[in-house]
């Protein structure tokens, strides 16, 4: 990335910072974040976890917050039951009234100002956060979601629509999730746009499960067909905390998504699990991060992608072992699908270990569908469009299947086999 | 029903079927035996379409109609069935979507409405009964984690579902005990009627104990190289078949 953008982003930065709401960041927090960025600069195609990115729209990006919204509102999807929904327009938050009860704390820092047990650092010596360093310079409002200790389980949705173009600004979700020990807690958390839209969104999630706490985590990214969507989510374990991580990513022209979860209490568990179907000429990168700093801590990784036409797939899935962590399990499983002659895929397992006595097991392939497969679905008269969407369906269901609540699931798969042109008589299966 | 002449056909490049002729008249029962690698199933995906199996020459005729301009798909529509020696497992396509596809795929050809949901499940858990299947199975995979007979059995519950013209089952007798043979038998044979032909691919003349037919080929070297009522079977078992590969050397 060329010091002429980060030039333009000091450059914006100097023009709106006095505008920024203090209470969301502090100034002084906000200045720094501007200074190390600048001094690191922005990621580049030529760093290693950043090829497979479409990283040009920044080079023509405004990174001011979005002042004027799009002329439109999408149609928002129905709210499945047990969730509280949050909508969040450009960045700011539109509607969802704030919870404060004895179990949980909801609260937008735009309105209500910071309290003490607010932590947004990013995880330390992690060069890939970059970006989230971009959101915490220019971040209007932030969402703070606390659970108490041993709180009954919970469900929130969190909605982001970008409704503006990218030459009105950028839009900046930010949210933070933290559990207390022993609690339990649903967070549904979808991007999505006005269809026109050609926004530039640039997301910070910021996760600390407890001791003996619980996070299921969907994140949906169904950003209209011509956005930019980046996300940075840091996570914190701590012992026994059990943290569910699934994603999955169909819109968005450039999507990427940065995750570090570091397991710092003995005992914690993280699932990963992600798809992505891509077509045309999008890009969906991710780059996931899971570092095992604590003894007998469990990573397991599924990732399910799909590419067709000239679209680009890409999971990097890096599994580190510090030297406390004996004891470790870590499992990958990811899996890649070329769905057409010009389509990319690149799925990679790594694996850095810094102690003995671990389990780490990995599969990676990417392929074409499988021809066994097609065949018998024809030969039972079913026709190869549909044979084909079957199959497409079949793979992302590795991780589609994991999710537990059923209206959800429905929800997604109705937008997964919508996102398959033509797949009318996939759903008519559903 | 089904008339093949002259068939010559190649899997990557390597001729298999080299002139083989064969022809079951519609209510027929035909097996056909032979030794391994004689070319049985390449003629059962050949007759299903399966891509990669090129026909070189010759003519098939199925109902008056040449098969062979059919894709895969509207030959299973237009009533051919393939029963698969080893059906493979497809995790995450349900065994009901399947059925439910499949169904709908033959009745749309033949201009009738979809199936309704009651009246498919009642006919469904009826043939699973017949079929000895566990209904849970209904909900998993297709063939996903069955075992060998089970798959085995999975084929011919789809075609008891299918209700085809022409079913060409390909060695669904290998890897089953004596009750799941039986219980395959029995499903074949409730399947039997004057207006629908079955082929049977098999090795061994135990499945032709549960399932006579009207008619036994000996495909040798990817030709038909004798034919005979039931008798021949029993005489292959007896004799094997190097009589019959010398002879047709
Ligand atoms: N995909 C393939 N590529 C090349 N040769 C094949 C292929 N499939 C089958 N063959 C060959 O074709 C011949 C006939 O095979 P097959 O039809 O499976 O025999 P059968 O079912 O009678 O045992 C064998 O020599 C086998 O090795
Ligand atoms: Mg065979």
């Amino acid at each position: 990335m060329s010091p002429a953008v980060t030039e333009q982003i000091r450059k914006e930065y100097g023009a709106v910072h006095a505008a920024l709401p203090a209470s969301v960041i502090d100034p002084g927090r906000r200045d720094e974040a501007i200074e190390k960025l600048c001094a690191q600069g922005l990621p580049a195609t030529r760093e290693e976890n950043w090829r497979y990115t479409n990283l040009r729209v920044l080079e023509h990006a405004r990174f001011a917050p979005v002042e004027t919204h799009g002329p439109a509102m999408p149609s928002l999807p129905q709210v499945p039951p047990g969730f509280v929904r949050y909508v969040f327009v450009d960045g700011l938050l539109r509607s969802g009234a704030p919870a404060s009860g004895p179990d949980l704390t909801v609260r937008s820092l735009r309105s209500s100002g910071p309290s003490s047990s607010d932590a947004w650092l990013p995880c330390p010596d992690f060069p890939e956060a970059r970006l989230a360093l971009l959101n915490e310079a220019f971040a209007t409002d932030a969402l703070s979601i606390e659970v108490r200790a041993n709180a009954a389980p919970a469900g929130i949705e969190l909605i982001f629509v970008a409704t503006a173009g990218a030459q009105a600004g950028a839009s900046y979700p930010r949210v933070r999730v933290a559990l207390e020990a022993g609690a339990e807690l649903t967070v549904l958390e979808r991007h999505v746009g006005a269809p026109e839209a050609a926004s530039l969104v640039n997301s910070a999630v910021r996760v600390d499960v407890g001791e003996n706490a619980r996070l299921t985590h969907y994140r949906l990214q169904q950003c209209a067909a011509r956005a930019a969507w980046f996300d940075t989510l840091t996570a914190q374990l701590s012992a026994h905390a059990r943290y569910h991580l699934l994603a999955v990513g169909t819109g968005a022209l450039t999507a990427r998504s940065t995750a570090h979860v570091r397991l710092a209490g003995a005992g914690a568990e993280l699932a990963l699990s992600a798809a992505a179907l891509a077509d045309h000429q999008q890009s969906h990168d991710m780059y996931a991060l899971s570092e095992h700093v604590a003894p007998n801590t469990r990573t397991i990784e599924t990732f399910r992608g799909i590419a067709s036409g000239r679209a680009r797939v890409a999971f990097n899935g890096k599994i580190v072992v510090r030297e406390r962590a004996c004891g470790t399990d870590s499992r990958q499983s990811l899996r890649g699908l070329l769905d057409g002659p010009q389509a990319e895929i690149d799925v990679r397992p790594q694996l850095e270990i810094y102690t003995d006595e671990v389990r780490c097991s990995h599969g990676a392939t990417a392929g074409k569908l499988d021809e066994n497969m097609l065949f018998y679905l024809l030969s039972r008269g079913i026709a190869p469009q549909t044979a084909h969407h079957l199959l497409k369906w079949a793979f992302l269901e590795d991780v589609v299947a994991k999710i537990e609540r059923t209206e959800l699931r429905r929800q997604i798969e109705r937008d997964l086999a919508e996102q398959m042109s033509g797949a009318a008589a996939l759903m008519e299966l559903l | 029903m089904l008339k093949i002449e002259n068939l010559h056909a190649t899997v990557d490049g390597k001729e298999i079927l080299k002139g083989l002729d064969l022809e079951v008249p519609a209510g027929e029962v035909h097996a056909v035996m032979g030794p391994n690698g004689s070319g049985k199933s390449t003629l059962a995906y050949v007759l299903a379409g399966r891509p990669g199996y090129a026909v070189t020459a010759g003519r098939i005729s199925f109902q008056g109609h040449d098969l062979l301009a059919l894709a895969p798909e509207e030959r299973a529509r237009a009533g051919v069935f393939l029963g698969f020696q080893y059906p493979v497992e497809i995790p995450g396509v349900n065994n009901v979507y399947l059925l439910k596809a499949a169904i709908n795929a033959a009745r749309k050809q033949r201009g009738e409405p979809e199936v309704d949901a009651f009246e498919f499940l009642t006919l469904v858990r009826e043939k699973m009964r017949l079929m000895r299947m566990d209904e849970s199975m209904l909900s998993r995979g297709v063939n996903e984690g069955f075992s060998g007979g089970e798959k085995k059995r999975n084929e011919i519950l789809q075609m008891l579902v299918l209700e085809p013209r022409l079913a060409v089952l390909d060695e669904t007798d290998s890897g089953l005990d004596i009750d799941a043979l039986k219980i395959v038998a029995h499903g074949v044979n409730t399947l039997r009627a004057p207006e629908r032909s079955l082929v049977l691919v098999t090795h061994y003349q135990r499945l032709l104990e549960h399932i006579v037919p009207d008619r036994v080929h000996v495909l040798v070297n990817g030709r038909i190289v004798r034919s005979g009522d039931r008798t021949l079977a029993l005489e292959l078992e007896r004799r094997g078949y190097d009589w019959l590969i010398s002879e047709a050397a």
